[in-house]
């Protein structure tokens, strides 16, 4: 049983023709020209109970847009959305009491106050039972170790504290599913560690669905099983980020030391893309010949001290598949 | 219910804790909201060192109902802060309403709950005491049905203008450039509603008794107060007409809100 079933999700926006000037703003009034923009157009997927699936695409693809739709705050132009059983806009608070979210660049909590306020306030907005509020905050005070600024006013922590404060708030009702987004933007690489550890120990530990929304695709390479990519409006492909680098991911590099020198380097089936004294680095296709094939060419033919077979970047293969728009 | 009432308290106690964070600017802010307020009812009190009477009504007579309008315009200000429109519109464009909307709780008691701006008691604190001051002034024959109908007066004022400004905050869905229109109704229709009635021409007379009932808000129960013959011969039943006014002001506002709400949802921002 799916906990989210999207099937033909579409968000049509109007978009008006804005008119300048004083005389302008009257005509703004007045004037229909608008134009049609497909945010989201005609996508499908199922999300199972316990995955944790990235959701990327390039700024403006529809990534929002959807995110929007799955919790409830903008309600389709066309199209089925069942989520946890519910349809989210429709049943909006009983929906939202099973859910968690995060958006990076904002905060849940109340501004001026210290963190602990904040998360006493929402143990009666989400009337959490006392023994699951404070079992729930002792646990997230030792993971999150929320320990040093519990009593810091929110508007004087830093990025980091405070998305692993907004983190502890987004989770203290126990929700089935729980939305990231952006949950790493601005860190560095220590806080971003600790966040990462911690979104894998939730889903581990308390099967909780994660969607994860970024741009920092080491965030997907290191938590996610499942990649969604959109772009303009469509989804362009759903699965595992394995299989994503076999398609796409192009060459792969084979880096080899030799143990001594030889006249030439060259070797059927592969490339050289550099050479450094002993060192080569060889480019050879996906598809083409295996790397275990070409390391015994190169050794039948060379003495060789050590290799290192390198995998394209998820990066790279990404950024191929909006350039080249391979997914078409 | 009560869980309702226990929650709106403690959204409304996290607000006033906040402002207390900054002491020195809250009491920068009091003091010059209770002095704008002050200087506003002097600018009026000497016109009456002049002219003694304001087509027939005396500075007691009107301060009754200067100090009702801004008592009762402070209490609104202060309760309904968070669908002050300027704020609202502010918040709206910077996702405040989303993160709202992702809690499971009515969203019109969370939006009543995001704000609380106690600066404004400023303006009810000197409100009252211009009351006080018109009550010294006037000698009134204190009835319990006066006492009640003076009460309700407040209660309908403040919904009243409590809709004005849902009815603005939710415009700003649609538009941010109409702030100014609305303005024109709250602070235009409140200042309005301190001067006795009888010195606006008919045609904005007959507008603010039947299109807005504003006239219903103060200046027939001031009439019926302070025992004043009434120039337009509406029923004897009109100063108890307050509470519908307000009443219908609020059910209007709800409607549109809801409606805003909706509409919202269809297109984002």
């Amino acid at each position: 049983m799916s906990i989210i079933s999207v099937s033909g999700l579409s968000k049509y926006f109007k978009v008006f023709k804005h008119h300048r000037g004083g005389l302008g703003a009257i005509r703004n009034l007045f004037s229909r020209q608008h134009s049609i923009v497909r945010a989201v157009d005609d996508i499908s997927f199922e999300i199972e109970p316990g995955e944790l699936v990235g959701y990327i695409g390039p700024n403006g693809a529809g990534k929002s847009t959807t995110i929007k739709m799955l919790t409830g705050l903008l309600v389709p132009t066309s199209g089925e959305l069942l989520v946890n059983d519910l349809i989210p806009w429709k049943e909006r608070q009983t929906y939202v009491a099973r859910v968690g979210a995060v958006f990076g660049q904002r905060t849940t909590l109340w501004w001026d106050l210290p963190v602990i306020e904040s998360l006493n306030l929402l143990q009666h907005i989400y009337k959490i039972p006392k023994e699951n509020f404070e079992a729930n905050l002792e646990e997230f005070h030792e993971t999150l170790e929320l320990g040093p600024f519990l009593d810091t006013p929110v508007r004087a922590l830093s990025l980091g504290q405070r998305m692993r404060a907004d983190l502890c708030a987004a989770l203290l009702h126990n929700p089935d599913l729980l939305f990231l987004d952006e949950p790493t933007i601005g860190l560095d690489v220590v806080a971003k560690e600790r966040i990462r550890q911690f979104i894998q120990k939730i889903n581990h530990e308390r099967n909780t669905t994660v969607i994860l929304t970024t741009h920092d695709l080491s965030d997907v390479e290191k938590l996610c099983q499942r990649v969604m990519i959109i772009d303009q409006g469509k989804l362009l492909f759903d699965g595992e980020l394995s299989r994503l680098k076999d398609k796409f991911g192009g060459q792969r590099e084979l880096v080899v030391d030799f143990s001594e020198e030889y006249r030439t380097y060259e070797i059927a089936g592969a490339t050289i893309t550099a050479q450094t004294d002993l060192q080569v680095t060889y480019a050879f296709e996906r598809g083409m010949i295996t790397a275990s094939e070409l390391i015994g060419r190169l050794s039948a033919k060379y003495r060789i001290r050590d290799l290192e077979v390198r995998e394209p970047e998820i990066e790279e293969t990404v950024r191929r598949i909006y350039e080249e728009r391979l997914l078409e | 219910m009560f869980q309702t009432i226990n929650l709106y308290r403690r959204l409304i106690g996290v607000q006033i804790r906040s402002q207390m964070q900054y002491r020195f600017s809250f009491f920068m802010e009091l003091a010059g909201t209770a002095l704008i307020t002050l200087l506003e009812y002097a600018a009026l009190a000497l016109v009456f060192a002049r002219f003694e009477t304001l087509k027939g009504w005396t500075l007691g007579q009107v301060a009754f109902l200067y100090g009702l309008a801004e008592l009762s315009f402070g209490v609104m200000d202060l309760v309904f802060s968070g669908f002050d429109p300027g704020l609202f519109g502010w918040q709206v464009r910077r996702g405040r309403l989303d993160q709202l909307l992702l809690r499971p709780v009515n969203i019109t008691l969370q939006v009543l709950g995001s704000e609380f701006m106690l600066r404004r008691i400023g303006k009810i604190v000197v409100g009252f005491a211009i009351f006080l001051a018109a009550l010294s002034m006037n000698p009134i024959d204190w009835t319990p049905l006066k006492v009640l109908l003076t009460s309700l007066v407040v209660v309908s004022q403040v919904i009243f203008f409590g809709g004005l400004f849902m009815i603005g905050a939710t415009i700003t869905f649609w538009t941010v450039e109409s702030i100014e229109v609305v303005n024109i109704f709250t602070y235009g229709g409140s200042y309005m509603i301190s001067h006795p009635m009888h010195i606006f021409p008919d045609i904005i007379r007959r507008f603010f008794t039947f299109i807005i009932p504003a006239v219903f808000l103060n200046y027939y129960p001031a009439l019926y107060i302070l025992e004043l013959p009434d120039p337009f011969d509406m029923p004897a039943f009109a100063p108890f007409l307050t509470p519908v006014a307000g009443a219908w002001m609020l059910a209007l506002a709800l409607a549109f809100w809801r409606f805003g709400i909706r509409h919202y949802q269809s297109t984002g921002t």
